[in-house]
């Protein structure tokens, strides 16, 4: 067969052609070496190494040690890990019922609809810092719910939830959830409004209640976007350190440490950076398998 | 056009890094960078005055302020040493100096100070020794500006309500928070700081009760779990919740200043000279005034060396003459004496002659009683920040909640200093 080419006789070969492909995937590439492989390899790097700006004779080659320190000497590692891990399942778990529950009420119709779904997604606008200021005034005990409870003879003045080892803990989630609910009422609605009215009236139609058409219609059409909100929602939960941070530093003794808030405090309060870089590629590592797990357990993206 | 392109962007390339050198910045002058790393209300004003006086002695030398506050500046300063942006010149206490010291961060002043007739011999003899000491090779690299003291701010009002006077002896001390904890009223006698920053105000309760003047003895053991030290560490850690609030647990300054002068709920908080513009503004002269540490019972005066803070220019930064002009106008009598009297701090310059306020005329009473023992902190240990911060401050909070025996706590925290000062000793040629 005769090949018929495009290219007028005598013209000279496109050599661009050949390298618009690279040069149109080169940003990509650039940025995704500056921003993720070179972090990650730096990350790496300086967990094989002492590395403290304040003890400087004792910088260099580490081998494995930072990570026997942290499996074998370090308390506060498992710890943290244990809170991390506490912390992540409850908030999940809440976050994702209470999600639901709004998502579902918002998606009826009644008057007010649209005030009420402003209402509901609001605090997911309201910054990080800004909403731990708003709860550490509202568990201020000067200034916040328990003093005008000790007006009413309720409580005893000074008492502070976030000074308590017994209410630290429901203290930081309820605040937390004030802010993450959201995500999952805005997610979870999104997905409903594609759900075809068509099936709900034909289940209603073959008797089924409101129990069995959640169930069995509203429910498997979620799952996608459950699974991917919960995976979403349990990294970045993981990861909290701005909300703990402001409203307890980790306290009381350790009370509401997370993995990275430990890490935070020991490269900014003991600059002892190679250690605290071994215990992120730990965590990095803890959240790589999670996902690959959570994603191949839950059939993620195969139809039922 | 075509043809221009490469030229253009070598003059554009040179003009865009001309800009970016700072030896000729605005109008021709020399720009330079100052940060003050305890910034905020009451002392940014004073160090933007300064600076505005410098710059009217100085025509050629522009000052660019950059506030940090203080629970960041550490941290700021040691990413822009390790990154780059250091600043030109920045005020730097000795409690941070040998961190600074080990990166080779900042340059040394003593030669300075020796051709300069307005500085030389004119610094607090003590406060040169605090600050050479912190160092291992025993020089300067601040410029000497200011020391603290511990204070007691206390509710005037309150006290002359009880007919009371302000505590002369720990015993009296432990007494007079007992008489004016009301809790039903919501009044606490004492305010104790159990989160950020607790240590050093838990150790010079402590020191101060015990009579303890060494921090370490002659065989280089730190002396904090010696017995008297853990019996006055029990009392102090027995105030918690009976005669203070339990949000104490969590207080930082921020907060403890909030109880005191906002909240209005509390009689007596610990701290230092520093504070005093705050209690001004929020209460008053009439309702708040300062008592220095009391003696122990057995009539010891003790306590803790206070911080030297200085100014100090950072040997990455390029125009050094501009900046060592700066730290000198700053450490000179005149804005030494301006910036002690307006936040409240003992100046270092002995020319210094102005008339200070009352709660600094008692602290140099103290400081300079020939019967005060100062019990030197271990600000040269690199590790000290590490240890108090990261390890003894979580660890003092399970003391308040009773969940660590008081000598457990100070036996591992004695331990852990001893090893770091056996380590430092090493290092530097001790035995």
């Amino acid at each position: 067969m005769a090949v018929v080419s495009a290219r007028p006789p005598g013209s000279r070969p496109r050599r661009r052609g050949r390298w618009t492909p690279y040069a149109l995937i080169a940003p990509s590439v650039i940025a995704m070496l500056g921003f993720l492989v070179y972090p990650m390899g730096s990350v790496i790097y300086y967990s094989l190494q002492h590395y403290n700006v304040t003890k400087p004779w004792d910088n260099g080659f580490a081998g494995l040690e930072n990570f026997a320190r942290l499996l074998f000497d370090d308390p506060i590692f498992w710890q943290s890990l244990g809170f991390s891990l506490k912390w992540v399942v409850v908030q999940v778990v809440l976050q994702f019922l209470l999600g639901l529950a709004l998502a579902l009420i918002v998606n009826e119709s009644f008057v007010g609809r649209a005030i009420s779904r402003a209402l509901v997604f609001s605090p997911w606008a309201v910054s990080g810092v800004l909403t731990t200021a708003i709860w550490v005034l509202l568990y201020n005990p000067f200034t916040g719910i328990s003093r005008y409870l000790a007006d009413l003879g309720l409580m005893d003045y000074g008492a502070a939830p976030l000074a308590n080892p017994g209410t630290v803990f429901w203290a930081a989630v309820v605040a937390e959830l004030w802010r993450g609910v959201p995500f999952f009422a805005i997610l979870l609605l999104a997905d409903l409004q594609s759900v075809s009215k068509d099936l709900y009236e034909a289940a209603a139609v073959d008797g089924a209640g409101r129990t069995r058409r959640f169930f069995h219609i509203t429910l498997p059409h979620l799952r996608d976007a459950i699974i991917l909100s919960t995976l979403l929602r349990s990294v970045w939960e993981f990861n909290n350190v701005d909300l703990l941070y402001t409203l307890t530093g980790g306290g009381p003794a350790h009370q509401t440490t997370t993995l990275p808030l430990y890490v935070a405090a020991l490269a900014a309060q003991s600059h002892d950076f190679g250690y605290a870089t071994a215990l992120t590629t730990v965590a990095f590592l803890i959240l790589t398998f999670f996902s690959i797990a959570y994603l191949r357990l839950s059939k993620f993206g195969v139809k039922a | 056009m075509r043809r221009h392109g490469p030229m253009a962007a070598v003059v554009l390339a040179a003009a865009v890094l001309a800009g970016c050198g700072s030896d000729a910045g605005s109008g021709g002058k020399t720009e330079i960078t100052f940060w003050d790393t305890n910034a905020g209300p009451a002392r940014t004003p004073v160090w933007q005055h300064a600076i505005a006086e410098f710059e009217k002695a100085n025509p050629t030398i522009k000052v660019n302020y950059v506030g940090v506050p203080i629970a960041q500046s550490a941290q700021k300063i040691d990413t822009a040493i390790a990154g780059g942006g250091v600043p030109d010149v920045a005020d730097v206490s000795t409690s941070g100096l040998a961190n600074l010291v080990a990166q080779k961060a900042l340059e040394p002043v003593d030669e300075r100070i020796a051709r300069n007739p307005a500085l030389n011999g004119k610094f607090n003899e003590a406060l040169l020794t605090t600050v050479k000491n912190v160092v291992p090779d025993g020089k300067m690299y601040i410029y000497p500006t200011s020391t603290n003291a511990g204070a007691f701010w206390y509710r005037k009002d309150w006290f002359k309500d009880a007919g009371l006077e302000p505590p002369k002896t720990w015993s009296e001390f432990f007494a007079t928070v007992d008489k004016l904890t009301k809790p039903g009223e919501n009044r606490f006698g004492f305010t104790i700081r159990g989160g950020s920053g607790s240590i050093a105000q838990m150790l010079e309760v402590v020191y101060g009760q015990s009579g303890v003047t060494e921090f370490f003895d002659a065989a280089g053991k730190a002396t904090l779990n010696d017995p008297r030290n853990v019996t006055a560490l029990e009392k102090y850690a027995g105030l918690y919740k009976k005669n203070t609030p339990e949000g104490d647990l969590q207080n930082d300054y921020v907060k403890m200043v909030a109880q005191f002068d906002t909240a209005g709920s509390i009689a007596i908080m610990q701290h230092n000279l520093g504070s005093y513009q705050d209690h001004m503004k929020a209460l008053g002269p009439g309702k708040v005034a300062s008592f220095s540490v009391p003696r122990s019972d057995s009539g010891t005066q003790s306590v803790l060396s206070n911080p030297v803070g200085g100014v100090g220019v950072f040997s990455a930064g390029e125009n050094k003459e501009a900046a060592f002009k700066l730290a000198e106008f700053f450490a000179s009598k005149d804005m030494d004496g301006y910036i002690s009297k307006e936040t409240g701090v003992i100046p270092a310059n002995t020319d210094v002659t102005d008339k200070m306020p009352d709660h600094i005329v008692e602290a140099q009473r103290v400081l300079n009683d020939p019967a005060t023992k100062v019990v030197q902190m271990p600000y040269h240990l690199p590790e000290f920040n590490e240890i108090t911060k990261t390890w003894a401050e979580p660890q003092f909070q399970k003391v308040l909640l009773g969940q660590l025996s008081a000598k457990d706590f100070l036996d591992q925290f004695a331990a852990k200093l001893t090893e770091a000062q056996a380590g430092y000793k090493q290092r530097n040629g001790g035995s």
